[in-house]
C-alpha cells in the first residue's frame, strides 16, 4: 500500500533561482494488489512522482507512506522493485555480478536460484557472463526488470517501463507485467503511451502540470469515455479510434498550459 | 554493516576493470621498470635516483586515480543513472557512499601493492636498496623499511584525496571537481613550508632580542588560514627518508596514520551530509 499525501515538489530554475512546481499538492492512494497505470504528457510530473516514492528525491511538502515506512527511510524499500526509464549500470561488470550484487544487498536467502529465476523470467539468462557494456537497450532494460524482480517484491514500480523498446520486446513485457497482475502484485507504471491503459491497468491516474486530474478504476473511467464519445460529433477528427484513449488525450491536451 | 561491504567489493571490480584505473597502473610500471634508464643518467648514487624516481612515480599514479576516479565514481553514477537501481534496493545512502570510497580505498592498496612489487623486483635485479634478512639458515633480500612506511604513506594519502575529489564531485561537476583536487593538493604540500616562511624572524642585535616580521599581515594571516584549515599532504612525503634507507620511528607513522584517517573521517561525514540531502534526478 502506497500513500502519498499531498505531497509538492518544486525546482529552483533560472539565475535568480525561481521556484517552479513538478509536482503540487498530489495525493494519492496505490491499492495492494492493483495494477495503477500513471498517465500524462511529457513533462507532466510522473518520474519526479516516482522518484518521491522510491525516496531519490525529498518532497518539498507533504509525506509519502509504503507500507507505513516513509518514503525516505530505506526500509520502506524492502518489499520494494523499482524499474527506472532508460536504465543503465556501472561498465566493467557482467549481468550476473549485478544481479548477485542486489541479491546480497536484498539479503536473499535462497540467492542462486531467485537470480535464475529472474534472469529467466526476464529473458536474459543467456547473456548472464556478457559484459554490460555489450548490451542493448532491450537487454539492459530486461537486466533492469530482472534487477527489480529479485526477492519477488510486493510492489512494483516502473517507470516508462515499455519506453524504447521493439515490438517484440514491448509484447514480452506486457506479459511479465500481466503475469504479475495475476500474482496479485501492486503494481504502479508511468506512461505516456494511451494503448497500454486498458491493456494493463485496473486503475488509472492522470497527471497534467503536476496536478493529477483523474484517479479512478478502469471501468468508472470508461464509463465516462462512452459518455463523452456519445456526446463528440460522429464529424470531428478523432486523435484514437479507442473511447478511453481518445478521453485520455482529451484530458491531456485540454488541461496542459505547457502544449 | 555488511551491505557496505558488498558495496565496496562491488566498486572495487568496477574499478579494477575500468580502463583508467589499468592506464595509470600500466604507465607507472613502465616508469617503474625504467627507473634504471633514468638512473644512469647519473654517475654517482644509481641506486638513490632509482628509489626517488620510482617512489614518485608510485605517488604521483596513485594519486591520479585517487583524483580521476574519486571525481567520477558518484558522478558519472548519477549522470548516467546507474545510481537509480542502487539506491532504490534498500541500502542506507551512508552505506552506498561508504562503500563507494572503500572500493576505491582497496583499488587504490592494490595498485600500491603492485606498482611496489614490481619496484622491489626491480631493486632485486639490480641489487640496489635491497639487504639480507636471515631467517634461520634462510636468507631474504628485503627493501628497507622507510620504503614500506612511504607506499602505506601514499595509501593513506590517495585514499584521503579520493575523499576529497568525492567530496567536491557531489557539489559541482566532474571536470571542476578534479581541478578544485589538485588545488587543494598543491596547497596542501606547499603549505607547511610558506608558514615557515612568514614566520616571523628572531634576530639579536646589540644584545636585545627582536622580532621581525617581513611579511605583511594580510599574507601572514592568509598563509596561517590555509596550513591552519587545508590538509597538510606534505607529512606524507618521506622521500628523503627513504633515499637515505633512515627507518621511520613507529609514533610518527602512528601519529600520521591517525591525522590521515581523522581527516578523511571528517570529510566523509561533510560528503554524508551533502549527499543525504542531495535529490538525485
Amino acid at each position: 500500500m502506497i500513500e502519498i499525501n499531498n505531497i509538492t515538489k518544486y525546482f529552483r530554475v533560472g539565475f535568480l533561482g525561481t521556484k517552479k512546481n513538478a509536482v503540487d499538492k498530489l495525493s494519492l492512494f496505490i491499492n495492494e494488489g492493483e495494477v495503477t497505470g500513471f498517465f500524462g504528457p511529457n513533462g507532466a510530473g510522473k518520474s519526479t512522482t516516482i522518484k518521491m516514492i522510491v525516496g531519490l528525491i525529498k518532497p518539498s511538502s507533504g509525506n509519502i507512506k509504503i507500507n507505513g515506512y516513509n518514503a525516505l527511510d530505506y526500509k520502506s524499500r524492502n518489499r520494494l522493485g523499482f524499474l527506472p526509464e532508460n536504465p543503465a549500470f556501472s561498465r566493467g561488470l557482467k549481468g550476473i555480478d549485478i544481479i548477485k550484487y542486489y541479491s546480497k544487498i536484498l539479503n536473499i536467502k535462497n540467492g542462486n536460484s531467485d537470480t535464475e529465476r529472474v534472469l529467466n523470467m526476464t529473458g536474459i539468462y543467456y547473456a548472464r557472463n556478457t559484459q554490460i557494456h555489450k548490451y542493448s537497450k532491450g537487454m539492459t532494460q530486461r537486466l533492469a526488470l530482472a534487477a527489480a524482480l529479485l526477492g519477488d517484491p510486493d510492489i512494483l514500480i516502473f517507470d516508462e517501463p515499455l519506453s524504447g523498446l521493439d515490438p517484440i520486446g514491448r509484447k514480452e513485457f506486457k506479459d511479465i507485467i500481466l503475469h504479475l497482475k495475476e500474482k496479485k502484485k501492486t503494481i504502479f507504471f508511468s506512461s505516456h503511451i494511451l494503448a497500454d491503459s486498458k491493456e494493463l491497468c485496473d486503475r488509472i491516474a492522470v497527471l497534467v502540470n503536476g496536478k493529477l486530474l483523474k484517479n479512478d478504476s478502469l471501468p468508472s473511467l470508461e464509463k465516462e469515455a462512452n459518455n463523452f464519445y456519445e456526446k463528440i460529433d460522429d464529424s470531428a477528427a478523432l486523435e484514437y479510434k479507442n473511447p478511453l484513449e481518445n478521453y485520455l488525450y482529451s484530458l491531456m491536451i485540454n488541461n496542459n498550459n505547457n502544449k | 554493516m555488511k551491505k557496505i561491504l558488498y558495496s565496496a567489493f562491488y566498486s572495487f571490480n568496477e574499478i579494477k576493470n575500468s580502463k583508467i584505473f589499468y592506464s595509470f597502473l600500466i604507465f607507472a610500471l613502465i616508469l617503474i621498470s625504467g627507473s634504471y634508464f633514468v638512473s644512469q643518467t647519473s654517475f654517482i648514487d644509481q641506486g638513490r635516483i632509482m628509489v626517488d624516481f620510482s617512489i614518485f612515480a608510485i605517488s604521483i599514479f596513485n594519486i591520479f586515480i585517487g583524483i580521476f576516479i574519486g571525481s567520477s565514481i558518484i558522478y558519472d553514477d548519477i549522470e548516467k543513472k546507474s545510481i537509480f537501481l542502487n539506491l532504490t534496493k534498500p541500502i542506507k545512502r551512508s552505506y552506498y557512499l561508504g562503500g563507494r570510497i572503500l572500493g576505491l580505498i582497496l583499488a587504490i592498496i592494490m595498485s600500491t601493492f603492485i606498482m611496489t612489487i614490481i619496484f622491489y623486483a626491480v631493486l632485486l635485479i639490480m641489487r640496489k636498496y635491497v639487504s639480507p634478512v636471515y631467517f634461520g639458515g634462510m636468507s631474504l633480500e628485503i627493501m628497507p623499511q622507510s620504503i614500506f612506511v612511504q607506499s602505506f604513506f601514499i595509501i593513506i594519502e590517495s585514499s584521503f584525496i579520493a575523499i576529497i575529489a568525492i567530496l567536491f564531485s557531489l557539489i559541482t561537476s566532474k571536470a571542476l571537481a578534479s581541478i578544485f583536487t589538485i588545488i587543494i593538493l598543491f596547497i596542501g604540500e606547499v603549505s607547511s613550508r610558506l608558514n615557515a616562511l612568514v614566520k616571523p624572524i628572531k634576530i639579536i642585535s646589540d644584545g636585545k632580542l627582536i622580532i621581525e616580521n617581513h611579511a605583511s599581515p594580510v599574507t601572514i594571516f592568509i598563509v596561517h588560514l590555509l596550513y591552519t584549515v587545508l590538509p597538510n599532504f606534505s607529512i606524507f612525503n618521506i622521500s628523503a627518508e627513504t633515499s637515505y634507507k633512515i627507518s621511520i620511528p613507529s609514533d610518527i607513522i602512528f601519529y600520521r596514520f591517525i591525522y590521515g584517517l581523522s581527516y578523511s573521517g571528517l570529510l566523509f561525514i561533510i560528503a554524508l551530509v551533502i549527499f543525504n540531502k542531495k535529490d538525485i534526478t
